[in-house]
């Protein structure tokens, strides 16, 4: 995983110390100081400089020891007890140890792969680490330089199962031994050896695969696959020697091929070939880390710090954020209600136009229409008497012995359906005082009237003779010839509907 | 990661703390503004649905008004609308039972009621009865007083019923004197005004 971050890269040898300022995208070659009094004064001034910046120290020395060990699977605390006893029991008293937990094996009780590393001579780092302390700079971790071309042959997409870098750096040759691309052996043969010839480094390959094998850390029907890396070219003759071994394959890096892989231009890489491996783990989270952790306290404490300003950061950001999103929200609002408020005085403008055109009267405009038409509701569907006048004439006349007393109408409502209940009083004259034949005659007008059009539902209100059994009823027969005979007085109700107009 | 001592995160912790004070604070404000807008925005909504409506409503009485307005006036004129002008009925009465040629009339005017709702339909209606009676020759008289009547009314006025009858219950005589009475009942409506009402 790619640590997006600034930080100091130091490549540390017993007699120099270099500093590679990296950021993604971005590296500067700080310089290089001796191990000595200027050297030192002259990194302290640097690191003063760049006190705030996590750093990384990559050691390359002769004294580094490698061993691999299969552990019992166990997480956490007890983990932690467990490697720090072995590498107690392995190392003794070093101070800068550590392990790395490479893999699981498949079988049996699926224990744990361990690569334990140590710098067992490591008094030459002290000064160093001295002014690192001092100034309290957060050093994220010491790892060896083999480590860091791990990841070089990462880059290099080195795929070999059996791999031996053989890089040439600060007049030393350095073998890393990969399997699987993990490191699980490095040796680091010095400048004053005759690594110089190149038939003497391809010895010491050859040394080295024997060396291997005899600590049956390479399988011995396994062939080794050499990649040399020399910015001086001084191992390219190397190649033909191992090349005529079946035991070896050999690939020889170029300069340019190196800064393809790494990213950086090639007059850099030329320039300070010890970039490369610093380059090539700069970016990358720290799996082998020698230092111990008393060291690794600045560095804490920068994580937390830096973790909680990040958390300031973000929190303070998202707030910020969702505030701009509720103003942004709300001014949006306001000007649709801006816009709305326009509308409404455009509408207001436009109603008090056609206000002032409303006449000025007492009423609403809506009481005004029903006003008009409540006055013509009631000025139509008046009675028309004379057609119920000629209705009641006409029924009359053809009833000659039947004598009007009265008549009388009554409309119903103003807004009935146009029917008026009519009454008439009238008497039978003459009457002989047959109530029977009285009685015919009174029905024989009453369905000529219902005959009459516009009339129905006539009825008999009042009748010349009450013969009601609950009633008491007297009276006197007379003769026919009687001439002041009494009129058989009664009274009709019946409902006109009269033709409106 | 072991966690370092808390005086050496004082600062970053403070920094963390005021950063969500800052954004909590933030959001608190401007939750409220967006919902203030929006408040401000759902009445400015509603008061333009109102005024939309009473820009639709005073268009479509414009037109009623347009349409309407001189039979109102007419209606106006008549009398219907206001007061009552009961000098005036009087005069009509009198006037159309001359214009028929009769023989005079009783007339009584009873105090002004409210019309049934069912009539009145929400509007100020009220209606005064007016009792005539009148000496009638022959029937026909009374269809023609009444013609003469409508003619006359200077307001809205229905016969609500009238009583055709013979009071002395005489015998015919062909002599021009009236032997028939008519009683009849009329409704004068009026439709009182705003202000009107408030004299009243």
């Amino acid at each position: 995983m790619i640590m997006f971050e600034h930080r100091l890269l130091l490549f540390a040898t017993p007699r120099q110390i270099g500093i590679l300022d990296w950021r993604p995208g971005h590296m500067h070659w700080l310089g290089e100081f001796p191990a000595s009094a200027e050297g030192l004064a002259a990194f302290r001034k640097i690191v003063v400089k760049h006190a705030r910046l996590p750093m990384l120290l990559v050691a390359d020395t002769v004294d580094e020891d490698y061993r691999s060990e299969v552990l019992p699977h166990v997480q956490g605390h007890a983990r932690d007890e467990l490697l720090a006893r072995k590498l107690k029991q392995v190392f003794r008293n070093t101070r800068f140890t550590g392990a790395w937990r490479q893999a699981r094996e498949t079988a049996g009780r699926r224990d744990d792969r361990y690569l334990l590393a140590a710098l067992p001579d490591a008094e030459w780092l002290t000064p160093w680490l001295s002014v690192l302390h001092s100034e309290r700079v957060p050093l994220a971790g010491i790892t060896p330089l083999a480590l860091a071309y791990q990841h070089l042959l990462e880059k290099l997409r080195e795929q070999s199962s059996h791999t031996l870098l053989a890089c040439r750096l600060n007049n030393g040759l350095r073998l890393s031994y990969y399997h699987n691309g993990l490191l699980r052996f490095s040796r680091l043969i010095g400048g004053d050896t005759p690594t110089q010839l190149p038939g003497n480094a391809a010895d010491e390959i050859a040394k080295t695969q024997l060396y291997l094998s005899g600590q049956r850390i390479l399988p011995r029907e396994a062939r080794l696959h050499v990649l040399l890396l020399d910015p001086t070219g001084q191992l390219d003759s190397a190649q033909a020697q191992l090349n005529a071994d079946p035991a070896f394959s050999t690939r020889l890096v170029d300069m340019p091929s190196l800064a393809r892989a790494l990213r950086i231009p090639d007059d850099f890489l030329a320039a300070t070939p010890e970039v490369a491996p610093l380059a090539a783990i700069a970016g990358e989270v720290l799996k082998l880390n020698l230092a111990p952790p008393e060291l690794l306290q600045p560095h804490t404490e920068f994580r937390w710090r830096r973790g909680l300003h990040a958390a300031a950061g973000i929190v303070a950001v998202l707030g910020l954020g969702l505030t701009a999103t509720y103003w942004l929200h709300a001014r949006d609002l306001d000007d649709q209600a801006r816009q709305l408020a326009q509308q409404y005085q455009q509408f207001d403008s436009r109603y008090q136009a056609i206000a002032r055109t409303f006449p000025t009267q007492a009423m609403a405009p809506e009481q005004l229409i029903q006003t008009v038409s409540l006055a013509r509701q009631l000025d139509s569907a008046q009675t028309d008497v004379a057609a119920l006048l000629a209705t009641i004439g006409q029924s009359l006349l053809a009833a000659p012995d039947i004598t009007l007393d009265s008549l009388n109408w009554t409309e119903e409502s103003p807004v009935s359906s146009g029917e008026v209940r009519v009454s008439l009083d009238a008497g039978l004259t003459p009457f002989d005082g047959n109530y029977r034949a009285a009685m015919q005659r009174i029905e024989g007008f009453m369905h000529t009237l219902q005959a009459m059009p516009g009339v129905q539902d006539v009825s008999l209100r009042s009748s010349p003779v009450n013969a009601d059994s609950s009633s008491t009823l007297s009276g006197k027969t007379l003769n026919a010839d009687v001439a002041d005979a009494p009129a058989a007085r009664f009274s009709l109700s019946l409902l006109y509907r009269e033709a409106r107009r | 990661m072991t966690r370092p001592p808390l005086a050496v995160l004082k600062l970053p912790l403070l920094l963390l703390l005021a950063a969500l004070l800052l954004a909590a604070g933030g959001l608190l404000w401007g939750q409220r503004e967006a919902k203030e807008a929006e408040t401000a925005l759902q009445h400015q909504q509603t008061a333009l649905n109102q005024a939309r409506q009473q820009l639709d409503r005073s268009r479509q009485q414009q037109q009623l008004i347009a349409t309407h307005l001189a039979d109102y006036q007419a209606v106006v004129a008549r009398g219907f609308v206001g007061t009552e002008d009961r000098l005036a009925w009087i005069e009509a009465v009198q006037l159309a039972n001359r214009d028929a040629g009769l023989y005079g009339l009783n007339y009584r005017l009873m105090p002004r009621t409210a019309s049934p709702p069912t009539l009145a339909q929400g509007l100020p209606l009220g209606q005064t009865r007016m009792e005539l009676t009148l000496p009638l020759l022959v029937e026909t008289d009374l269809t023609r007083f009444l013609d003469a009547l409508k003619t006359r009314a200077p307001g809205v006025v229905r016969v609500q019923g009238c009583r055709l009858s013979h009071p002395d219950n005489a015998s015919f005589e062909a002599a021009n004197r009236p032997h028939l009475q008519a009683e009849c009942d009329l409704l004068w409506f009026t439709v009182a005004t705003a202000t009107e009402g408030h004299h009243e």
